[in-house]
């Protein structure tokens, strides 16, 4: 019997990550193009696109002024007519800027012609709190949730942000990308052979029998430090990490939720018509009453960058494990 | 060019758009009659390759690009026989194959839009170039701005075109845009601007053929203002504001009467042929008529197909 | 009499705001080199940044704990540094006294 073949690994930073799907991809489909405020020769607000400009050059690596409605106009624009553009809006608070051409036109744009048109544009932004302060910090994930047309990822670690960010350059249609500042730091493994995330499939980040935590981006690390704590505490808590909101891969929170009773739902966005609440509700549509649900996010207030008032606003492990407490007290 | 065939494609515009309007149950439509010599003189200045985008008051480009009269009937009615199967309606009349990349019905949504295309073109090495088609209304919103920025910079083959029919809605051009001419909006990005009468349609053309070379040759964006008047009001769904006077006058600077009376001191339209082009496109509205109302509304299914 | 102390260990250095693991990038010298106070010896890779290690004080580099390429938290051995060029390198690196050392982040 011939030996199982020894899967190689590959350890890159998270921003590396995203540079290798790109790096790849743009080998692979000369029509994809980056657009944005310091891609080029700098390389990425966060080094994610460091090396491609050398690479590829500056028509497909295209620095551009500060004009975020715009950008993402060009981009919808040039995808609908035969092109793959990535246009990185470096924080999520400035793809308002952005929406009209988003919503109105790449999202609705094969609809609208009855088919004649695609857009298969990347939006790719960076969200979450981080000292920034009020307009640098916002998760509005939920918000494009809504949106019939758009799909939306999020991924929460490295190997996810370069299978994710493959598939994204792949689909058919416009996509928003969602790395948040704190997932720079980390490093991760992926196989050194390429490997591409599916949209609309979770994974489980922990096994647990007593809750399920349904998180995705950041927050995953901050279920899993709530998990360790409820650990010492004999409460063992699943923990899925979405990776994918639009499709939302309910499946998954059905089958884990309906084991373990009890749900929380985790962002770091608002809560009132966040990812939570559609979860809540299409749990509670699949499960009936069986299942006990409950919801963390920021706090219902502007994200501040003083430092107490911003630990004040978005979750943390402690809130995490209240809420989790609560909800088995229940 | 076939002056007698600009004159044509005018006098279809005017004849589809009265058609629509004699019949109460067409509901709300955009209509530009009095606008025709616009669409039309910068339809005759693209090429079959070239793209057009407009703004939601798209029939006459629409008509004037080529698209089968009966077919954009059926779009403007939500028939399924329209080119996007009636999805688009009006306001959103699109048929990409045939060089009309499409109408996007948000004031000033597809400048921003139409760099993109042009972008693509250039990138993909097309010889095509882009024209875009907007009111003087989009001309006060930063995507103007942001697109002459980015098209100076990328020298993208665009050509913007502002059919200044001197409202919005019910606001007077001058409450609303500060500059003198609108193509001086152009000039601080360095792109070349024009302002013609836009009742004259060979005034469009000349203009419009001169940026499309332009754009065709890498020379980059161009910016023409067409001056022009609006017939009837914003909408068949809106009150017009402007007094009867105010609407005589407009209407005495007729692109049609202009053109039809030039082509007969020059002998090329005797009053026969004349006669005959309107029995011509009469013909082709009635035509369009029955095309359109023959064809199906799109079944309730169709609501959730072409969505992702 | 002799010194007790002639072996040092050369730490990843930190705190670095953010980061708990660096990359290797490049060592600037061979095994046996002697390193100068102020001297370059190791550069270091964070997520958005260059980690430049000096030399704090005199001498020998006699080992690599950590190749370029190799991924080291903060406070982890990277190499062995002596201040003769014969000194013995120790079995274990407990007791081993830190080098001196300065960092910047570029």
């Amino acid at each position: 019997m011939s030996r199982e073949p020894q899967t190689r690994v590959v350890k890159l930073f998270f921003r590396e990550a995203i540079a290798r799907a790109l790096r790849e991809e743009m080998a692979r489909d000369e029509r994809i193009v980056i657009l944005g405020q310091d891609v080029g020769s700098f390389g990425g607000s966060y080094k994610e696109f460091l090396g491609l400009y050398k690479q590829f050059g500056a028509a497909r690596v295209r620095d551009t002024p500060v004009a975020e409605a715009s950008m993402v106009g060009v981009g919808a624009g040039a995808a609908a007519a035969g092109l793959r553009p990535i246009v990185s809006i470096t924080y999520m608070d400035f793809l308002m800027l952005g929406l009209d051409p988003l919503v109105n036109y790449a999202a609705k744009a094969r609809y609208k012609t009855g088919g004649q048109l695609r857009v298969p544009l990347i939006v790719k932004t960076t969200a979450g709190a981080k000292g920034q302060g009020v307009a640098h910090s916002q998760c509005l994930e939920a918000w494009l949730m809504s949106v019939p047309g758009l799909k939306v990822v999020a991924p929460s670690t490295p190997a996810d942000a370069y299978g994710l960010m493959k598939s994204a350059l792949r689909e058919s249609g416009p996509v928003v990308y969602v790395d948040h500042k704190r997932l720079f730091p980390m490093a991760g493994e992926m196989p050194e052979d390429e490997q591409i995330t599916p949209f609309g499939l979770a994974k489980y980040l922990r096994r647990g029998a007593d809750v399920t935590i349904a998180t995705y981006s950041h927050m995953t690390q901050v279920a899993l430090a709530a998990a360790e704590a409820l650990a010492a505490e004999g409460v063992s808590c699943e923990i899925i990490d979405l990776r994918s909101l639009a499709p939302l891969d309910l499946a998954t929170v059905c089958d884990s939720a309906g084991r373990t009773g009890a749900l929380l739902t985790l962002e770091e966005g608002q809560i009132v018509c966040g990812v939570g609440a559609e979860i809540a509700f299409r749990v509670r549509e699949k499960l009936g009453g069986a299942v006990r649900i409950d919801r963390v996010g920021a706090l219902a207030a502007p994200v501040s960058s003083n430092p107490v008032l911003e630990a004040a606003c978005v979750p943390d492990s402690a809130r995490v494990a209240r809420a989790i407490r609560g909800l088995l007290a229940a | 060019m076939d002056r007698v065939l600009l004159l044509r494609s005018m006098m279809l515009i005017r004849a589809f758009e009265a058609a629509l309007l004699r019949n109460p149950g067409h509901g709300f439509q955009l209509l530009s009659s009095g606008e025709e010599a616009v669409a039309v003189g910068l339809c005759a200045a693209l090429t079959a390759d070239d793209q057009l985008l407009t703004s939601g008051r798209s029939i006459g480009p629409a008509l004037a690009r080529g698209l089968d009269p009966g077919r954009v009937l059926a779009e403007l009615l939500g028939k399924s026989a329209g080119p996007c199967q009636g999805k688009g309606g009006r306001g959103h009349i699109a048929e990409p194959s045939a060089g009309f990349f499409g109408a996007h019905a948000v004031v000033g949504g597809n400048l921003t839009i139409a760099a993109g295309v042009a972008l693509a073109l250039q990138s993909l090495g097309s010889k095509a170039i882009v024209a875009c088609l907007f009111g003087d209304g989009a001309c006060g919103g930063g995507a103007l701005h942001e697109t002459l920025n980015i098209a100076a910079l990328w020298k993208l083959p665009l050509v913007l075109v502002c059919d200044n029919n001197r409202y919005s809605v019910s606001t007077p051009r001058a409450a609303a845009l500060a500059p003198e001419y609108l193509s001086d909006i152009a000039k601080p990005f360095g792109v070349p601007g024009q302002t013609v009468d836009g009742m004259d349609v060979m005034a469009v053309l000349e203009a419009a053929r001169g940026f499309v070379e332009l754009a065709r040759s890498g020379g980059g964006p161009s910016f023409l203002e067409c001056v022009s008047f609006r017939f009837s009001s914003h909408s068949t769904a809106t009150r017009d504001t402007r007094t009867p006077a105010e609407l005589d006058a407009a209407r005495s600077h007729c692109p049609i009467e202009l053109m039809a009376g030039r082509l007969a001191a020059e002998g090329l339209l005797a009053p026969d042929v004349r006669a005959e082009l309107e029995h011509d496109v009469a013909e082709a509205v009635s035509a369009a008529a029955s095309f359109a109302e023959a064809s199906p509304f799109p079944d309730p299914s169709e609501a959730l197909s072409d969505v992702a | 009499m002799e010194k007790e102390q002639v072996i040092y260990q050369l730490v990843v250095p930190g705190p670095i705001e953010d980061v708990e693991e660096l990359r290797v990038l490049e060592w600037h010298g061979d095994v046996n080199q002697e390193f100068l106070v102020d001297e370059l010896i190791v550069e270091l890779e964070t997520h958005k940044a260059i980690v430049e290690v000096r030399a704090g004080q005199r001498g020998f580099l006699r080992q690599v704990l950590g190749e370029a390429g190799s991924w080291e938290k903060i406070g982890k051995p990277l190499a062995l540094l002596s201040d003769a060029s014969d000194e013995a390198i120790p079995a274990s690196l407990d007791g081993v006294a830190p080098l001196l050392a300065a960092f910047e982040v570029m």
